[in-house]
């Protein structure tokens, strides 16, 4: 049996036909923040359906985490971008065409496009009121009414102040993270079909379940009435998460009386769902022996025009920047931030990366203040077996110092630190979390497993085979595992965060119990995982279990161009139990990879609320001859561990490392990307500052 | 309205055609013009193919290199006389984009598009080559450097197609530069072509303005590499786009034409 | 046009990319469209042998040549197999490009260096960043050609 992949059978959302189809095209605002006068359709074909605001006034309002999103924006665009109508035709140069004659008249508003700028009062609000919570909000919300603060997250241990009081040193620096695209190969596609009142989606989606649940919101139906299918995809890397094309086909479908497919075209990615833009500001005090002492910090992540989850994503941002150390006093405040721009959404890190770079950029700025080595200010202050982390939970299966020790060693870090640079993530797991999985006996004596992770290139699937496989006793070849249908698995809250090969690994465990135990046809498991955090103290459980790793980069830097080169990349993550080798080896250097461009050059560029670099080579990406010549990685296993997922965390702690190294040869960048230009004034600033 | 397809069979209808038919785009390795149908930004109602005119496709070399305007630009990179006797123009073409894109793209179309971040017209420039230019009254010789008059335009007039570009043979030494900020991938932020022959050096830079920018009054040969990197980053007005601000490519114009001179000397 | 060993006659309109027709006309799926502009190579196709950007291809331009996507490589390839043996893909959107440029490499260039494989194939993206494999495939198909 070869592969699909390498045969050129695999197929994804896109190439699905159904008798009668229709193909979709989006309309949308060309303005940035604007009240819509009229929408018109009258010059588009009557081969053509045209859905506009007064097809869908009338429909829910959703929002995975708070519900701000309409399915076209009605009475207002809030970002360039925003979808205003849709059209559906018998061919997709037709839909090309009839999305062209749709007009549509807009009055301007004032616009903000600054986290920063549209968190202070008196900054232009992108939406007027608070609206109800979202039901993938598993944390309560704190919208600042008023404000186009639609969420903040706080912790508070200790008391900071008297902390920097004490501390012998301080250092405070404000670090920057641009906007990302995720780029998957294959863009967003869904096929949308009615049968009488059952609505069909095959659509590429992380998040089936919670797609349900926003669309039977949306239409007013059952959520029973909804069946979602979801094929493997084209990469997803969060982008294909919640509601994103789905609504808009299954609402044509709706009126067309016939099933609709909606593709988006490549440059539309950068208007549907970007990576979180950052500010975060960290001061960092520790005592001259080098113990660290109080960190406070302050983020603004950039959530766009709708919130999505960006609350979760900004408090994840949040309860991580503190890093894995021990630290008495911490101050946390996090703010999720409207602006009118694209909305920001997951992405690969979950504000992970963007914490990981300000926290971790802080600690080596501290150990040149203190004049320590930056991995022995770490290795003093690195969280251990059984402490607890400033959210009070009790850290278990700690491995965060033989991380970094392996990172280190990797590079010769003991042998000369000059072009070297470390860094640590410490990344939480979605908590809580509900996995359930269905094991059927075939007649063949294969098994069928049905749950609803789904496939995005990580080979979660796979591992979850093998797990079954080693659990059933049988062929990994004998086992099938079909795409998610919700109509037919159990409900997972969702496949992202890392977490599917651990949580459904441990659901099969009580699957194959309860397969066993009720006589070998059918068995179900299902996990819970309770926790979270306290919004206004940052205290609770923020993950059952943490996701470690370090990273190490040797660069060299050409001092009349700035250009970067890092001749070396390693990482060492935590894995605890490989189960896929080639897999686990693949997400890790997948996530290095992502991690280098997002590092040097990956930045999505805006003018007056437009993207400007909307396609692959404006916005390139990493390329075979961007890899470092040595790109290298350890995964640490020990025996009797949990599965530890790593879809992720190889990607933040890259950056920094990278930074660090830079920062060794004296030039020290606190924004992302690392762009030559900033290179160069920094070299320009020492010099001045020395002169 | 479906487009028309116009493949003439002979140079001469094809020069006819182009002539006729203003509404035409001329179409050779199409790769280009593949980008802007894509984008939607060019729906002709016409395409005048080149693809079966005879004899366009040709690499020949006596004291001169003669190019046919449909070689491709994978032909110039493999081809063993270019390799030996103009190796720079060789690596040139062969550092354009991809080998898919080199696989089409022409000799002749990357000149007629007249992208300002193309490679091959200012290394064409620096070596002194001429394009030849053909229309039913006639044919004409252009110097490389005039032919870019501005983003995406050329000197050609209405009824002109491009058919051949002709390289001086003799002794020179040349190197070209291609400068990115971000992927291996990216169009260049600075290119710089350098050729020092034995009556004079060319300098040209391109991807930083309009047209390939040579500046002869600033092409000492026996000028320090330095100070004419300096004197053509004050010479030039540089654009800027996603790959680098107008003071840096300033900057790095000052410090790639001094490496490429350096180059050339050592 | 022949088309994986097959001859056909395929209607298309002027402006059509050669992407768009083979998907529509012959099922051709494992051609897909990524950027539109060239630069992904998602949508590579051999062209008399040749790699060339799928969605650039004016469709009368392919008129009388010979096409090759990886539908018609068989499926037993060694490039193929030494891509599976290698798992060097992950989603796999990309791999069908890879594999057509690995091809074409492997014919070019017998024993490739590491440098060889990542110069050659740098004009084909991959998101997922399986390059490290993907390179590790390339060299291995080259290594049991020669044994």
């Amino acid at each position: 049996m070869t592969d699909p992949r390498v045969t050129g059978s695999a197929r994804y959302a896109e190439d699905l036909e159904l008798p009668g189809m229709l193909h979709a095209r989006v309309v949308r605002s060309l303005y940035p923040h604007a009240r819509i006068l009229g929408v018109e359709g009258s010059r588009v074909p009557s081969s053509c359906v045209v859905l506009g605001p007064d097809d869908v006034r009338e429909l829910g309002r959703y929002g995975c985490q708070i519900q701000d999103q309409t399915v076209l924006a009605v009475d207002r665009a809030r970002f360039v971008g925003d979808p205003v109508a849709a059209v559906a035709a018998p061919t997709l140069r037709e839909a090309d065409e009839a999305a062209l004659s749709v007009d549509v008249d807009y009055e301007e508003l004032p616009a903000v496009y600054d986290a920063v700028e549209a968190a202070a009062p008196g900054a232009p609000l992108v939406h007027d009121a608070a609206v109800a919570g979202g039901a993938a909000a598993y944390f309560a919300m704190r919208p600042q009414p008023g404000t186009n603060v639609c969420h903040r997250f706080r912790i508070r241990h200790g008391d900071v102040e008297a902390g920097f009081a004490e501390a012998d040193v301080v250092v405070e620096r404000t670090y920057r993270t641009a906007g990302a695209q995720h780029a998957h190969m294959e863009p967003h596609a869904c096929v949308a079909r009615w049968d009488s009142d059952l609505l069909e989606l095959w659509t590429g989606t992380q998040t089936p379940f919670n797609v349900r649940e926003d669309l039977a919101r949306v239409f007013g139906v059952a959520e029973d009435r909804i069946r979602l299918v979801s094929p493997p995809m084209g990469g997803a890397f969060g982008a294909k998460t919640f509601v994103r094309v789905e609504a808009i086909a299954a609402a044509l479908a709706r009126k067309a009386g016939r099933p609709v497919k909606l593709v988006l075209p490549r440059s539309e990615e950068w208007q549907t769902l970007n990576r979180h833009p950052a500010t975060i500001v960290v001061r960092l005090g520790a005592r001259s022996d080098g113990t660290l002492i109080a960190k406070q910090i302050t983020c603004y992540a950039d959530t766009g025009a709708y919130a999505d989850c960006g609350p979760g994503v900004a408090q994840k941002m949040g309860f991580s920047a503190p890093g894995p150390y021990r630290i008495p006093n911490v101050s946390v405040d996090a703010f999720c931030v409207y602006t009118n721009l694209p909305p920001n959404g997951a992405f690969r890190g979950y504000g992970q990366m963007q914490s990981t770079w300000a926290s971790e950029r802080a600690m080596d700025e501290l150990a040149d203040a203190l004049g320590i080595d930056p991995l022995d200010l770490r290795l003093q202050n690195v969280l251990r077996e059984g402490e607890r982390y400033c959210t009070g939970e009790t850290l278990h299966d700690v491995r965060f110092a033989e991380c970094l020790e392996a990172a280190a060693e990797a590079i010769g870090w003991r042998e000369g630190r000059r072009g070297k640079g470390l860094s640590l993530v410490m990344k939480g797991m979605q908590t809580p979390s509900r996995a359930a999985i269905v094991v059927e006996a075939g007649d063949d004596g294969g098994y069928v497993l049905r749950c609803a992770t789904a496939e995005m290139g990580q080979g979660a699937r796979h591992a979850i085979s093998l797990l079954a496989a080693e659990l059933l006793g049988v062929e990994p070849e004998s086992i099938r595992f079909p795409d998610p249908d919700t109509s037919l698995v159990p409900y997972d809250t969702r496949t992202t965060s890392s977490r599917s090969t651990y949580m459904m690994g441990r659901a099969l465990v009580e699957a194959v119990r309860d397969l066993r135990e009720s006589g070998g046809r059918r068995g179900l498991g299902e996990v819970r995982d309770e926790g979270g955090l306290d919004p206004d103290t940052g205290q609770g459980v923020a993950s059952t279990h943490w996701h470690q790793g370090a990273a190490a980069a040797v660069v060299d830097v050409d001092t009349e161009t700035g250009l970067i080169a890092v001749s070396r990349l390693h990482t060492s993550t935590y894995a605890g139990r490989v189960v896929n080798r080639p897999g686990a080896e693949l997400q890790t250097e997948g996530s290095m990879i992502m991690g280098l461009g997002t590092a040097l050059f990956e930045e999505v560029v805006q003018l007056d609320g437009q993207v400007t670099n909307a396609n692959l080579s404006d916005y390139p990406i990493p390329a075979f001859a961007d890899i470092p010549v040595q790109l290298t990685h350890d995964l640490l296993e020990r025996e009797g561990a949990e599965i530890h997922g790593l879809g992720e965390t190889a990607l933040p702690p890259v950056p920094p490392a990278i930074g660090n190294a830079v920062a060794s040869l004296g030039i020290d960048l606190a924004d992302l990307p690392m762009k030559p230009e900033a290179v160069l004034a920094a070299i320009e600033a020492r010099q001045g500052a020395v002169a | 309205m479906e487009p028309e397809w116009l493949e003439p069979a002979s140079l001469g209808d094809a020069l006819a055609l182009r002539a006729e038919r203003d509404d035409a785009t001329v179409v050779a390795g199409g790769t280009f013009v593949g980008i802007l149908v894509n984008q939607g930004l060019l729906a002709p109602t016409a395409f005048l193919s080149l693809g079966r005119v005879p004899d366009l496709a040709f690499v020949r070399a006596d004291d001169e290199l003669r190019l046919g305007a449909m070689t491709t630009h994978r032909a110039v990179e493999l081809s063993p006389v270019v390799r030996e006797r103009w190796p720079a123009l060789a690596e040139t073409f062969g550092v354009v984009a991809s080998p898919r894109v080199r696989n089409r793209a022409t000799v002749g179309g990357v000149l007629g598009d007249a992208d300002y971040a193309s490679d091959p017209p200012a290394m064409l420039a620096a070596l002194g080559a001429r394009v030849v230019a053909r229309s039913a009254g006639g044919e004409r010789e252009i110097p490389a450097e005039d032919l870019i008059v501005g983003y995406y335009e050329t000197s050609l007039g209405s009824g002109e197609l491009i058919v051949e570009v002709r390289v001086p043979g003799g002794e020179h030494r040349a190197t070209y530069r291609k400068f990115r900020t971000r992927s291996h991938e990216d169009r260049p932020c600075v290119g710089v072509a350098v050729c020092r022959r034995p009556d004079g050096l060319r300098v040209v830079v391109g991807a930083v303005a309009d047209r390939p920018q040579y500046f002869p009054e600033l092409c000492d040969p026996d000028a320090d590499p330095a100070a004419v990197g300096r004197a053509y980053a004050e010479a030039i007005d540089p654009i800027a786009d996603v790959s680098g601000s107008s003071d840096y490519r300033r900057r790095v114009i000052a410090v790639e034409v001094r490496r490429a001179l350096e180059a050339l000397a050592a | 046009m022949q088309v994986n060993g097959a001859a056909h006659e395929l209607e298309a309109r002027a402006d059509e990319s050669i992407l768009a027709v083979l998907r529509r006309e012959l099922g051709l799926l494992s051609v897909r469209e990524t950027c539109g502009i060239g630069v992904c190579g998602a949508c590579t196709v051999l062209l008399d042998g040749e790699p060339v950007s799928g969605c650039l291809l004016l469709a009368p331009l392919a008129q009388g040549c010979e096409l090759t996507t990886v539908e018609g490589l068989g499926g037993e390839h060694p490039v193929q197999r030494a891509f599976a043996d290698a798992h060097a893909f992950q989603c796999g959107y990309c791999t069908a490009g890879m594999i057509l440029t690995a091809k074409r490499l492997l014919e070019d260039e017998a024993r490739p260096s590491e440098d060889d494989v990542r110069a050659a194939m740098s004009g084909n993206l991959c998101r997922c960043g399986s390059y490290v494999k993907i390179v590790d495939a390339v060299l291995g198909a080259a290594a049991e050609r020669a044994a």
